[in-house]
């Protein structure tokens, strides 16, 4: 059960940059959930006076990093995502796991969908639906996180 | 950034349950715009070019963990492959080194041929190129972009522009340096393209790369071009970043519409763009190497004539080699 303080959000930040930075190819590079959104997202409803929009834009400058792209890109997704999770936080934390997981589901479809803005404004390609695969492996990763015990914060009942 | 910490601190004190600072709605839009400031910036001006540098230098430890399991797992696959294995690659190696040693023997005579018929036309030397061998560390995390990173950087002497190959052609152009790192553009990227000609008749041509699947486009022929499919395209060195006569894609597919006047070519990559761990990373000589004699030659000519006689006699140079040092390659 991880302990509400800075240096725990900073070390599952941490763990989750290495998850990001190990070598992924090919359809594991496609489907490769957003580690640190999730972990962005797991603070955002947890301890939301740790972890704000603030921490959300720095880790997503240290996405783009990682990612090679243009400074601010996954910065600005990262924002606006952490926006939409903190407007509800309080709401959030009330959900069962199910609507919990239907609403990090729609936050990680807000920042591809802010990403994929951005990267077609600088001239990428549109890809077919593959593109949102991430999406579906997060909410699996985050499915998988409560079922081995982690507490994002939803009451059990309805599930 | 750090600020705003201390603040949060601070009213973790009180026992405030509404309280928290400047409301989200306040935050999203300081951030959104400090972040499309930094897209804007980052995008039209170098200024954070050397920003990266440093802060991907910072990242290299990191980098180097994430990277740890996989390396393991090679080396111990490595270390358990059976003897039987190695004896057969041994004997492969070594057979293969026979045939390049007797192809690169016809080259040294090439060489020295050609060499002398350059100073005998008075034109410039073909000069040596120097190469580095790098490793690919991962591929490029941005899926729009094809991209992959080497784990050779400024600390080898590598610098941004050089052209990256392996055994069997070309595989992009090194476009960012880090200083343990290189970031390659692959040549199917869509910002990348590179001048070729087609081996068979020597046609000039710039191949574009096409973005989302594996192959290159050559968009700016006439219908009529005499182009065919399982034309070889190779490097025409004529800018400066490649070096002639490197092989470069096979022509697969020609559609000709008669509602355009241009060809729709598309072409797959020679090299393994995708799939070879090991590159070479060569660079260009550079041009203040040129011997003094040559640029008195060719300060005495016209500069527009020179250039053409230089462009000529390189699509011959680049005949006579590419038969010799390509053919070896291919068969592999």
């Amino acid at each position: 059960m991880p302990h509400n303080n800075f240096k725990t959000v900073y070390i599952s930040l941490l763990v989750a940059l290495i998850c990001l930075l190990v070598p992924w190819s090919g359809l594991a590079l496609k489907a490769r959930p957003d580690f640190l959104l999730l972990v962005v997202i797991f603070w955002l409803i947890r301890a939301p006076n740790l972890c704000n929009i603030g921490t959300a834009w720095l880790v997503g400058l240290i996405a783009d990093l990682a990612s090679g792209g243009i400074f601010g890109q996954y910065a600005l997704a990262y924002t606006v995502t952490a926006f939409f999770g903190v407007v509800y936080q309080r709401r959030l934390v009330l959900f069962n796991h199910t609507q919990q997981l239907l609403y990090v589901f729609i936050l990680l479809l807000i920042s591809q969908f802010t990403l994929l803005i951005l990267k077609v404004f600088s001239g990428a390609e549109v890809w077919g639906w593959s593109y949102f695969l991430p999406s579906f492996t997060g909410i699996l990763l985050w499915r998988l996180a409560v079922l081995f015990g982690l507490n994002t914060g939803g009451r059990a009942r309805g599930t | 950034m750090a600020l705003g910490f201390n603040h949060k601190l601070e009213q973790q004190q009180e026992p405030a349950f509404f309280v928290r600072g400047p409301s989200p709605f306040a935050r999203l839009v300081f951030f959104s715009a400090l972040s499309l400031a930094l897209i804007a910036t980052d995008s039209r001006l170098q200024y954070l070019s050397t920003v990266r540098q440093h802060l991907v230098a910072i990242l290299h430890p990191l980098q180097v963990i994430a990277n740890a399991p996989s390396q393991l797992y090679q080396n111990v696959t490595e270390y358990f492959s059976t003897q039987n294995r190695l004896v057969s690659e041994n004997k492969q190696l070594r057979q293969q080194a026979l045939e390049n040693n007797v192809a690169l023997q016809k080259l040294n005579t090439l060489t020295l041929e050609n060499s002398h018929l350059r100073g005998l036309l008075k034109t410039n030397q073909a000069l040596a190129e120097t190469s580095v061998l790098g490793e690919v560390m991962y591929v490029g995390r941005d899926l729009f972009r094809k991209k992959n990173i080497l784990n050779r950087g400024t600390q080898h002497q590598i610098i941004a522009g050089q052209a990256v190959v392996d055994a069997t052609g070309v595989i992009g152009q090194v476009t960012r340096v880090f200083p343990y790192s290189s970031e390659v553009t692959l040549i199917t990227d869509k910002a990348l393209a590179i001048p070729v000609q087609i081996e068979r008749n020597g046609l000039r041509a710039i191949a574009f790369g096409r973005g989302r699947d594996n192959t290159l486009d050559i968009p700016y022929l006439p219908a009529n071009v005499d182009i065919k499919t399982g034309d070889k395209l190779v490097t025409s060195g004529i800018d400066g970043v490649y070096p002639a006569g490197l092989a470069v894609a096979t022509v697969t597919k020609i559609t000709a519409t008669p509602d355009s006047a241009y060809a729709r070519i598309t072409c797959t990559p020679t090299g393994g763009i995708e799939n070879h761990r090991h590159v070479l990373i060569v660079s260009m000589p550079i041009k203040n190497e040129v011997p003094s004699q040559e640029v008195e030659t060719s300060q005495n000519t016209l500069p527009t004539s020179n250039k053409k006689e230089s462009g000529q006699t390189k699509i011959k140079k680049a005949a006579n080699l590419t038969e010799k040092p390509i053919k070896p390659n291919a068969t592999q």
